[in-house]
């Protein structure tokens, strides 16, 4: 059931972050609401004793997705089918389209934001990987300080990240690439469509002739956040490409993450499964 | 040689489409009343246990309560069934499974009920919960309903010849076990009825999601110790039901007319989803042991089967979806020595009852794989085994009918599927392509880490397989019970008329297929009938809306109604026109003609209008009683069904090797209903079921932990989306019989029985591999079974 609760629209972000500023309660923004009001219908703690929730909708200044040298930035309440359909995000951002065509159906694409996703930070968040891949940064403001830092840094455990409650995430800035990546994102579902992931991976490498010279990795859905894997990053950059190495990529992806994890319920299938559709995925991405 | 149809065979956009599309159309929950309340369920949140006491001295005399209604204020049945009355409306002595309700607290605020919900103390004892269906016959086994003497609902037997002397003179014998899993209806509407005190002593009136209003009606009443025809049950249009908005509708109705008898007031239950999937019943699981005999020639020589069918905590329509399964377990094949056992046991798992299919999707998916198995043993493939097998005209089941009086198209409909898809051709290539290749990847459980040969090379990945499922189904109840329908059809003066069937809508199209009709016999517009609401008090109990029996039970009075009329009005017009008993009429285009002397012609409103003046009444209840059927219940021996249908679906995949995927590339289904009516309405009935069929095949399940559903809202039950099913082929092969309108049968049903079996056999052609329990989802392709969470948890929380 939902509550008795406060409810406000406020039409630009520092009529928001006024109302963030509101001392002595608990403040709640509702972007698209796909996991606040079905959190609140079902009980969650996460989303319990709401006195306010402030409804960004009407506010354009979060809609935009513009670019400048240096950066592509998205605003903090853009919806998957505005990111879809945006001309610069088809042709810069190629993977996080992709992951986010994949999220949920066309009316939840049509509601649930980018932000949302990450600020939520589900294992399965489809839009995380490839942010991590492309090194999003994110810019958040309260009513009196703002501060930028790398999503990386924001995300910090399963359904945790480093945002207060009198905060709002206003922006994501994707810094644009000065060589040519090559990458792709991979999501396993159960469905076609409303599928939750169980393996969601991104890859975004720049190769040179044979050799990898960057490579940048990462996963959601089989990690309790969605990951980056600097280690395995390293070691994979400058080595010569073979179906080898691929393998063993692979391989040892599975182990990195078995060991910081642990076996679950659902690693008998997830582990085999990762390390073959992550092989399929560097023998695409480097073929 | 085919009638020269106005209508019937075409393609008729359905009655209630428009109201559908736009919204208007009035579901249970868009129903309220002056005064209304509300109310929420009291459970208890164990599978089993005895009730000691429940002290509700918290909420008393809280203002947001307007009634505590319980068992204490039944005043006729506390417990209904349909066989056996073991399944109460509250449970008062014990609990026998998690959806179980204890009592109800009504009020004006739903939100305040469910507040105050939380204070009640309830005293129990939890019992050992029983959830394995196999382990319910054991001698140690907890006894769920005391006043039985073990937990056996049903035991079913069919003997037929001599299996052990069967089995002698067989060349081969595969011995298997399959499994299906406990499968929610998933209809989009969940539950809704309010209850109404009618003034004075007229009783009480009841509108709800109800798929079988007379059903309903005698459960109410008998929950009231009323007579019948003070209980009036109206159906709202109905959002889905699959079978499913049976006994769960019956149970609610009778709480919330308990409710408004103490009262004074309408009481309104609405489910939300997470209330539907718990309480709900749902379709049986099955375990199923197949032995089959069969020679070189790949002629069948014996089957044995025995199958233990979950009914969860009560009877409610076991006896009947378990029979079923025992007229039909050995398949649509000769075999001459059949010995079978179908037994529905007692669990602390939810209830199972009647789904759309009804004890057939299950065995089908056990037989079909066996015969596909016995194929590539003899190096036949599968149409081969079949038409060997396979029954023609004259044939004799398993319980010993001869198939006869009606066209028995079973390879009829096989070839019409293997042309279209140059099935052998593709079927034999995929095997060698699977042969040929490197065996499938599999899991190793014990080291989940690859070695460099475990990885499939990309190009490799995706294997694609072609299978094919048959089957006969018998039409109506068969010796279930009384087969007997009524339709009311009441043609006005200027010829409009209201129409009513006995049979109830359940979404599926019958108020269009009964205008059909009735605008085919009398030749008029059918924009002109209206049809009736649904009402206990306007039309014959008919029996229950149920076994793909609309169209051949229903259809069949609506015609006879309809046919009645016709000969009133033939009986006004021939004297007029100096035309004998013996000449024909022709009654279409809203006309009525001699069609010896053309220029005798009447409109269809103006001979009304005669018969009218002539004091003739146009106004008559059709009725159908189907032919009769028998069955010996210590030896499964009798004429089961008085006529079947036959199908014959064939599924395309592409399965992915490394993650277990199946996609569902085309699906053709051939299918022999009789006659078909509206060919829109068919082919609907097609595209739905052979959804359902694959959902049942791919990924539905519930699963339980200690009898309490996992998978309680569709974001973890998975139903497939229109992303996740291919084409669909509807084929219909229309075979002649002597019962139905103009030979027309059945078809709700048979659509869905046979995808999953026709999908596992694909992947089998894809992978080389065989699976034997539904569904065959990620982990089953990879790891031969299932994954569960080890707790109930849900992660988001």
């Amino acid at each position: 059931m939902i509550p008795e609760l406060q409810f406000s629209r406020p039409k630009t972000i520092r009529e928001a972050l006024n109302l963030l500023a509101t001392p002595g309660q608990n403040n709640r923004i509702l972007a698209g609401g796909t996991d606040v009001i079905t959190g609140i219908q079902m009980g969650s703690k996460r989303f319990s004793r709401i006195d306010l929730l402030i409804d960004i909708n009407q506010i354009p200044e979060l809609k935009t997705i513009t670019e400048n040298k240096a950066h592509i930035i998205i605003g903090g309440n853009v919806t998957f089918t505005e990111l879809i359909e945006n001309p610069i995000a088809r042709q810069k951002l190629p993977l996080l389209v992709k992951a986010a065509s994949t999220v949920g159906n066309l009316q939840i694409r049509n509601r649930a934001t980018l932000t949302g996703n990450f600020v939520n930070n589900a294992p399965c968040a489809d839009s995380v990987p490839p942010l991590l891949v492309y090194d999003a940064l994110i810019k958040i403001e309260s009513q009196n300080s703002g501060r930028e830092l790398p999503l990386q840094d924001f995300l910090t455990g399963t359904y945790k990240t480093l945002i207060k409650p009198n905060e709002l995430v206003t922006e994501i800035r994707i810094p644009k690439a000065d060589t040519e990546l090559r990458g792709d994102f991979y999501k396993l579902g159960r469905r076609k469509s409303v599928a939750i992931s169980r393996i969601s991976l991104a890859v975004l490498a720049q190769i040179e002739e044979d050799k990898i010279k960057e490579i940048r990795i990462a996963s959601g859905a089989v990690t309790p956040i969605g990951e980056r894997f600097p280690d395995l990053e390293k070691w994979a950059n400058g080595q010569k490409i073979s179906d080898e190495l691929l393998k063993l990529l692979a391989k040892k992806m599975a182990e990195k993450i078995t060991k910081a994890n642990g076996l679950r319920w659902s690693s008998t299938y997830k582990i085999p499964v990762l390390q073959q559709t992550f092989y399929q995925l560097l023998k695409k991405v480097t073929d | 040689m085919k009638k020269n149809f106005s209508l019937i065979g075409k393609n008729i956009i359905r009655q209630d489409g428009l109201e559908k599309v736009t919204g208007q159309a009035k579901f249970a929950d868009d129903y309220t009343f002056a005064n209304q309340l509300t109310a929420v369920m009291v459970r208890v949140p164990v599978a089993h246990a005895t009730i000691n006491a429940i002290d509700y001295a918290a909420i008393e005399n809280d203002p947001a309560l307007t009634a505590i209604v319980d068992a204490t204020d039944i005043p006729g049945a506390k417990k209904i069934g349909a066989i056996r009355q073991d399944q109460p409306i509250f449970a008062y002595d014990k609990i026998c499974t998690h959806g179980d309700v204890v009592a109800m607290l009504v009020g004006e605020s739903h939100d305040a009920l469910l507040a105050l919900r939380d204070k009640i103390k309830i005293d129990y004892t939890e019992l050992p919960v029983l959830s394995d269906r196999t382990k319910a016959l054991d001698k140690d086994a907890p006894i769920i309903h005391e006043q039985y003497e073990n937990n056996e609902i049903v035991h079913y037997p069919l003997r037929k010849g001599d299996v052990e002397t069967g089995f002698k003179n067989s060349d081969h014998i595969i011995e298997q076990t399959y499994t299906t899993p406990l499968i929610e209806h998933g209809y989009i509407e969940p539950e809704a009825v309010t209850a109404i005190l009618r003034e004075g002593n007229k009783g009480v009136q009841i509108i709800g999601s109800i798929q079988n209003p007379h059903t309903t009606q005698n459960v109410v009443a008998a929950v009231l110790g009323w007579p019948l025809a003070k209980v009036r049950i109206q159906q709202a249009e109905l959002g889905g039901s699959f079978g499913g908005k049976d006994d769960t509708m019956n149970v609610l109705s009778a709480r919330a007319a308990v409710a408004a008898l103490k009262t004074g007031r309408p009481v309104k239950i609405r489910y939300n989803r997470e209330d539907s999937i718990l309480e709900s019943y749902k379709r049986h699981p099955y375990t199923m042991h197949y032995k089959v005999g069969f020679n070189n020639d790949g002629k069948l020589q014996a089957m044995k089967i025995d199958i233990i069918a979950d009914g969860g905590a009560y009877s409610s329509m076991s006896p009947f979806v378990t029979w079923r399964t025992v007229v039909q377990a050995t398949g649509p094949y000769e075999v001459e020595n059949v010995w079978t056992d179908v037994r529905a046991v007692y669990t602390n798992n939810p209830y199972t009852g009647a789904f759309r299919g009804f004890g057939s999707p299950q065995p089908i998916f056990a037989q079909e794989s066996l015969m596909d198995e016995i194929a590539v043993r003899l190096n036949m493939t599968p149409d081969e085994i079949r038409r060997i097998n396979g029954f023609k005209a004259g044939s004799v089941t398993a319980s010993n009918q001869v198939l006869k009086d009606h066209d028995v198209n079973l390879l009829t409909v096989m070839d019409t599927a293997i042309e279209k898809s140059a099935f052998r051709k593709k079927w034999r290539a995929n095997r060698q392509n699977n042969l040929a290749k490197e065996k499938s990847f599999t899991i190793d459980e014990e080291n989940l880490f690859l070695n460099k040969d475990d990885f499939v090379d990309p190009q490799n990945v995706i294997k694609r397989g072609i299978g094919l499922a048959v089957s006969f189904r018998g039409s109506s109840l068969g010796a279930e019970g009384i087969d007997a329908a009524a339709a009311y059809l009441s043609v006005q003066k200027d010829g409009s008329a209201y129409l009513l069937c006995g049979l109830a809508e359940n979404g599926q199209g019958l108020r269009t297929t009964y205008s059909i009709i009735t605008a085919e016999v009398l030749g008029m517009d059918i924009e002109n009938i209206f049809y009736l609401e649904q009402d206990t008090g306007l039309i014959a109990d008919s029996g229950p809306t149920v076994a793909s029996r609309s169209t051949i039970m229903g259809g069949g009075a609506v015609k006879d109604a309809a046919d009645k009329i016709r000969k009133r009005l033939e009986d006004i017009l021939k004297p007029e026109w100096k035309l004998t008993d013996s000449d024909e009429l022709v009654f279409k285009n809203n006309k009525v003609q001699n069609p010896k002397n053309k220029s005798q012609e009447m409109r269809f409103g103006d001979l009304c209008k005669l018969a009218n003046s002539k004091g003739v009444s146009l106004s008559v209840i059709g009725w159908n009683k189907g032919p009769d059927v028998g069955w010996e219940e210590e030896t499964g021996q009798g004429d089961a069904y008085f006529t079947y249908v036959y199908g014959c679906q064939l599924a395309e995949v592409a399965v992915n090797t490394v993650t277990g995927e199946v996609a569902v590339e085309r699906i053709i289904a051939v299918h022999d209903p009789g006659t078909v009516i509206n060919k829109m309405g068919a082919e609907g009935q097609v595209y739905g079921g052979v959804t359902q069929g694959a959902g049942f095949g791919l990924w539905e399940e519930i699963s339980t932990h200690e009898g309490m559903p996992r998978e309680l809202n569709l974001d973890e039950y998975l139903v497939p989306t229109s992303k996740d099913i291919g084409e669909i082929i509807p084929i219909f092969v229309e075979g002649k019989d002597k019962y139905g309108p103009w030979g027309a049968k059945s078809l709700g049903e048979p659509t869905l029985e046979l995808t999953a079996a026709a999908i596992a056999n694909a992947i089998s052609n894809a992978t080389g591999k065989r699976f034997f329990n539904l569904p065959l989802n990620l982990e089953e392709l990879l790891l031969n079974r299932k994954l569960h969470k080890e707790d109930l948890q849900r992660g988001s929380l």
